[in-house]
């Protein structure tokens, strides 16, 4: 079974030079996809900028303490006097001063970003709701759901209007912006913009239960023409059904599916789970636990307890020809 | 001579601590039971340890399966709840226990019973703890317990074991916290004024103090989600009007100050053992000092750091961030003296003073990134990251583990009489710093590449691979220098105790006793006239000072006691009576073991029962017995020391031990009533759910009836003054009736609502805050039972101890006015107002 691919995007290398120190402690590969220091949108690069700041500042400060503690303790000294300037002015100095200084700078910064990242205008909205373990994904204004995966055009700003259905989840999505929580009782607004095309990985990052881990999704950035392709491709009609998959539709509304899926224009209107109505065309199934194809779909099907253990859908119990046919059904469904 | 021998060994006797046999259920004194805290908490530590290298062990490779997701949870709450609630605050505890007297001039701690009604709920706590292991309900919602995902709708019964635990555990640390607290206030040597108390002293005194307000919004927050989850109130449950957030303010308004809680006894630790190796006094005392205490104010002011991803207004947050820098500011005067204390003083690189070097780079970095992560934004992007994991540990490990193994080293001549070995302590110390940074330098930067936390498993080829196969290696490392640690004190035993008095020439009192120091510490109270007294021995002393330490060598022999003085300039006050063997605090801790266990099974017949043994235990614990009285009378001290031993007002421990339980009650009040205006702010209608507001007469009578207590206490008071006996009897008893009236009445009017507490969070406030008015009356009824009991037995010498009790009893119903007064005006006024 082959896990959900990690995507690559375009983040910039921007601060390499200085995270090559970093970075030979940890020996990273260099996959950014999920990366906070490979900015791809104008939030993420305005806090990126502010951590290499800081980065650079508490480095000074770091070797700074360090030099003077190993000058205190390896220093002979005649004179039992202390620091050189004296006890109370070294104290004062050192330890209010300075980091007042230092300190003061920070909350200029903090005001100066926290104002600059406050959600923009923008006339494309996205709803997310969370799920103990999926990422339930509305687009109010071109009525189209889908799950796990946010489309957007690049170069334009999305509001998000976050909730969760069940318990507290967090979005994030590294590479774009910071993380803001979905609340069972308030809807909070945030907001997300990619600079150029790829796709970047988030996951929840408030603990939400059993499958925490497992609750990732993707942000497919597109061209603004293609973002209009893929609008239009969500909002076409179902295609004509060839025999095997009519059957597969049938097996589909006479299991227990519809109970907890709702899949375009048939009967099946449950709300417990994702939408399948364009269940074919998502890149991952389980909120991007798996790659999303055919081997992985059957298996998925037979036994989703197995892959994502804990998760809401039981397992399926159906002839072999028949589970065939239901996947026949399902990649039909682009 | 004869008779001299006879009263040392008396002396002696009074003091010995059972420990054959069952006696060592009766054991009070604060020697024992602080190593019993000290090696309990150390045992957690090391549980807690071991779940962590499982932890590794599952993420030392992407898609790892040695442990499913249901296992990984249960670890990272076990590791976090321990260390947190079992290791790191009663360690501290427990250290101070076993310290402060020692380092302050005292015999004993001030409540004795106290410290072993503390240490055995916090053993049953602990145990209950890790008794999830065996039942198979081991929590997995966090050590954080964040609403919804803790109600019962989410979560088993995992989390009532957790919070019950929990609740014990808690009990231990606010009874600590109130003991550390009036032990450091009032019992302190004739001389030490608060000007020439020890760094750790000081520490410890701020940390009681925070102790008592913020272990008492958790132990009020515990209690309302287990109310939530077995009686069905919806104080947390955003579908009954309730808030998901509402836990979150609580929880971080204890568990900011809890990071401090144990930061700066830490320091303490620090703030004795550099001054030591520098044979130099503590550079800027009292600018220290200053930061110590501004750390523990603005500690309470930060707590919204820990939410600034949860959607609240943008400058509220700036407020925070703002507040969050200023604390580096005490951070750093406390780094730049000990710098400055150093200066040019070429220490000697004792194991202690290695932990002490280690903790300066560990903390410092670990301050560094704290800084960073109040800047709002950035934390934004590392909030709930690995980041943010290696931030915290760099922290608590830097900044309270080292010091706490440097004092360990460093004290323990004084915990076992034994000097550890050298070379293997310079083996554990480089062990567990290498290990320490390989484990969680790395996770600095898997944060970055997008590992939140709390999670058992992570993709390939994110850049998450290298980073987690180091940090677990470093973990292993690490763990070795913690065996080693172990081992260097499992072997010293082999030596025999009685090393130097002073080995590491340490400057405070405790190092003026054997190694160990005799269980009553003393035999004559100490007078202290610097803030070095290991290194000064000069002493000048006023007759007043050297009539009571005359009086007090060796004695009193029969009845344990130490010297009261003046909370400013300890001055002598007066003989403070201390309790000597008794099995009433282990019964009272299996009472309230035995309400929460009838609580856990849902059999509340079991809690009644409970509530009776623990009842039964307390009674008989603060009933004034005519023989120790008489003991007390009669031994002569009073007229050779020339200071009462009857002490009364705020020369009395107890008066200080009231206020600060009035303290504590005042902010399980406080809780309530902030949930309650939070809850309000942010319903669409008040009262919630269409409910009538409450009526104003009826229950306007019984709180009127209970308002009248204060005026009836302060007219018993006087009249009992001008020697008008009877009368004075009369207004306890009006008193008493007021009290219980109140409660009738109360009954009656709740029993008639058409709402119960489970109806929607309004209803469940109104409900737990009326009943908290009636729990304060019921106890106003037995307080003045008790006093009534006193004032009816005339002429004997239980009226030696009136005047006190009076006092409390004052004090007491002055506080259930107030309360009545204001739980009046909330849940029955305030809804026609605005």
């Amino acid at each position: 079974m082959t896990k959900a691919p990690v995507a690559h995007g375009n983040g910039t290398a921007g601060g390499l030079i200085a995270y090559a120190g970093l970075l030979a402690t940890s020996g990273c590969t260099g996959a950014s996809v999920q990366s906070a220091l490979h900015p791809a949108g104008p939030a993420a690069a305005s806090i990126a900028w502010l951590w290499w700041f800081m980065f650079i500042l508490g480095t000074l400060v770091f070797i700074g303490v360090m030099l003077l503690l190993v000058t205190a303790i390896m220093r002979r000294q005649e004179s039992r006097q202390g620091p050189p300037i004296g006890t109370l002015p070294f104290v004062l100095l050192g330890g209010v001063a300075i980091p007042g200084v230092i300190l003061f700078v920070l909350l200029i910064l903090t005001l100066d970003t926290t104002v600059s990242l406050r959600t923009p205008d923008t006339d494309l909205t996205v709803e997310v709701v969370g799920h103990q373990w999926w990422w339930e994904v509305r687009y109010p204004a071109l009525d189209i759901v889908d799950a796990n995966e946010i489309h957007i055009p690049a170069g334009r700003p999305v509001r998000l209007e976050l909730r969760s259905a069940d318990v507290i989840h967090s979005f994030w999505v590294p590479a774009l912006h910071g993380k803001m929580d979905l609340n069972p009782d308030h809807t909070n607004v945030f907001w997300i913009k990619a600079d150029q095309e790829g796709v970047y990985r988030g996951q929840c990052a408030e603990f939400c239960g059993l499958q925490h881990a497992l609750m990732a999704m993707e942000i497919v950035v597109h061209s603004s023409a293609a973002f209009d392709d893929w609008v239009e491709q969500r909002r076409r009609p179902t295609v004509e059904l060839n025999v095997r998959q009519q059957r597969g539709k049938e097996i589909f509304l006479s299991s227990g599916c519809p109970q907890c899926h709702t899949a375009g224009d048939t009967t099946a209107e449950g709300e417990v789970g994702p939408d399948l109505t364009h269940v074919a065309s998502r890149r991952t199934l389980g909120a991007g636990t798996l790659r999303n194809n055919r081997a992985n779909l059957t298996g998925w099907l037979s036994n989703p307890q197995a892959i994502k253990p804990g998760n809401l859908m039981p397992p399926t119990y159906l002839s072999p020809d028949d589970l065939h046919a239901l996947v026949d059904y399902l990649q039909s469904l682009k | 001579m004869a008779a001299q021998r006879n009263s040392e060994e008396a002396f002696q006797q009074t003091w010995e601590s059972p420990n054959r046999g069952w006696g060592v259920l009766d054991v009070v004194n604060n020697q024992p039971l602080g190593r019993r805290f000290v090696i309990t908490a150390f045992i957690f530590f090391l549980l807690g340890g071991l779940l962590a290298l499982l932890m590794r062990l599952q993420l030392a490779r992407p898609e790892n399966d040695v442990m499913g997701p249901e296992v990984y949870n249960q670890l990272f709450t076990m590791h976090g709840s321990s260390m947190m609630y079992l290791f790191a605050v009663p360690f501290l505890e427990g250290l101070a226990m076993f310290l402060v007297p020692l380092m302050i001039g005292s015999r004993d701690m001030a409540f004795p019973r106290l410290s072993a009604f503390g240490y055995w709920c916090y053993l049953f706590g602990g145990i209950l703890f890790y008794t999830t292991f065996v039942s198979g309900m081991v929590p997995d919602m966090g050590w954080f317990a964040y609403t919804p995902l803790s109600s019962s709708r989410y979560a088993d019964a995992g989390v009532d074991y957790w919070l019950l635990a929990l609740g014990l555990v808690e009990i231990a640390g606010i009874t600590a916290g109130i003991e550390i607290v009036v032990t450091i206030l009032k019992l302190r040597a004739p001389g030490m004024g608060l000007q020439r108390m020890p760094l750790f002293v000081w520490t410890m005194l701020v940390t009681g103090i925070m102790i008592i307000f913020a272990f008492t919004t958790l132990l009020t927050a515990t209690f309302m989600l287990e109310l939530d989850r077995s009686l069905g109130t919806r104080f947390f449950d955003p579908q009954g009007g309730g808030s998901s957030l509402l836990w979150q303010h609580l929880f971080w308004f204890f568990g900011h100050p809890e990071v401090y809680i144990m930061f700066l006894p830490a320091t303490g630790i620090v703030s004795m053992i550099v001054p030591a190796f520098a044979r130099r006094p503590l550079a800027a005392y009292t600018l220290v000092v200053s930061a110590v205490m501004l750390t523990g104010f603005v500690s309470f002011g930060l707590w919204v750091h820990h939410m600034f991803a949860s959607g609240l207004p943008e400058l509220s947050m700036l407020f925070f961030t703002a507040a969050s820098l200023t604390i580096a500011i005490a951070s750093g005067v406390q780094v730049f003296a000990w710098i400055a204390t150093l200066w040019g003083r070429r220490p000697r690189f004792d194991t202690p003073f290695l932990y002490i070097l280690g903790f300066f780079f560990i903390f410092i970095l670990g301050g560094i990134t704290g800084v960073m992560v109040a800047v709002l934004p950035f934390d934004l992007q590392v909030h709930d990251t690995f980041f943010v994991v290696a931030h915290f540990h760099y922290v608590i490990i830097g900044g309270v583990v080292f010091p706490i193994l440097a004092g360990l080293h460093f004290w323990m001549p004084k915990l076992n009489g034994r000097v550890l070995d050298e070379r293997l302590g310079k083996l554990s110390f480089w062990l567990t710093f290498i290990g320490f940074n390989v484990t969680f330098f790395p996770m600095h930067i898997l944060g970055f590449y997008g590992m939140p936390r709390r999670v058992y498993t992570y993709p390939a080829g994110m850049g998450l691979d290298e980073g987690n196969l180091i940090a677990t290696v470093g973990a292993y490392i690490m763990a070795l220098g913690i065996l080693a640690f172990l081992g260097n004190f499992a072997s010293s035993f082999r030596r025999s105790p009685g090393t130097d008095m002073n080995p590491y020439n340490g400057n405070s009192l405790e190092w003026t006793l054997p190694s160990p120091p005799p269980i009553y510490a003393f035999r004559s109270p100490p007078a202290v006239a610097s803030r070095h007294p290991a290194w000064n021995e000069q002493r000048t002393e006023d007759d007043a000072t050297r009539k009571v330490r005359t009086a007090m060598t060796a004695a009193p022999t029969h009845w344990r006691a130490t010297v009261v003085t003046d909370v400013l300039t300890g001055k002598p006050q007066g003989i403070q009576y201390l309790s000597g063997p008794t099995r009433l605090p282990f019964m009272a801790a299996v009472g309230v073991l035995i309400i929460f266990l009838g609580v856990l099974a849902k059999v509340y017949l079991l809690s009644v029962a409970g509530l009776l043994v623990g009842g039964y235990a307390i009674l008989r614990w603060l009933w004034p017995t005519q023989k120790r009285l008489e003991r007390m009378a009669y031994s002569g001290i009073e007229e050779a020391a020339g200071v009462p031993v009857f002490l009364q007002g705020s020369h009395a421990p107890v008066w200080w031990g009231m206020v600060a339980a009035l303290a504590t009650v005042g902010m399980v009040y406080g809780v309530f009533l902030f949930s309650y205006f939070y809850l309000r702010i942010h319903a669409d209608a008040w009262p919630q759910g269409g409910l009538a507001k409450p009526g104003l007469l009826t229950p306007g009578i019984a709180y009127l009836a209970l308002l009248s207590i204060a005026p009836l206490q302060w007219l018993g008071a006087r009249l009992f003054g001008k020697g008008r006996h009877n009368t004075a009897e009369a207004a306890v008893v009006g008193a008493m009736a007021a009290a219980a009236a109140f409660l009738v009445m109360q009954v009656f009017f709740l029993q008639a609502l058409d709402f119960g507490p489970d109806l929607n969070a309004y209803a469940s406030l109104f409900h737990v805050l009326s009943g908290m008015v009636m729990l304060t009356a019921s106890v106003v009824v037995l307080q003045q039972a008790i006093l009534l009991r006193t004032l009816r037995a005339k002429h004997t010498v239980l009226e030696k101890q009136l005047p006190l009790q009076w006092q409390l009893a004052r004090l007491f119903a002055y506080f259930t006015t107030v309360a009545a007064a204001v739980v009046y005006a909330v849940i029955h006024v305030s809804p026609y107002l605005f």
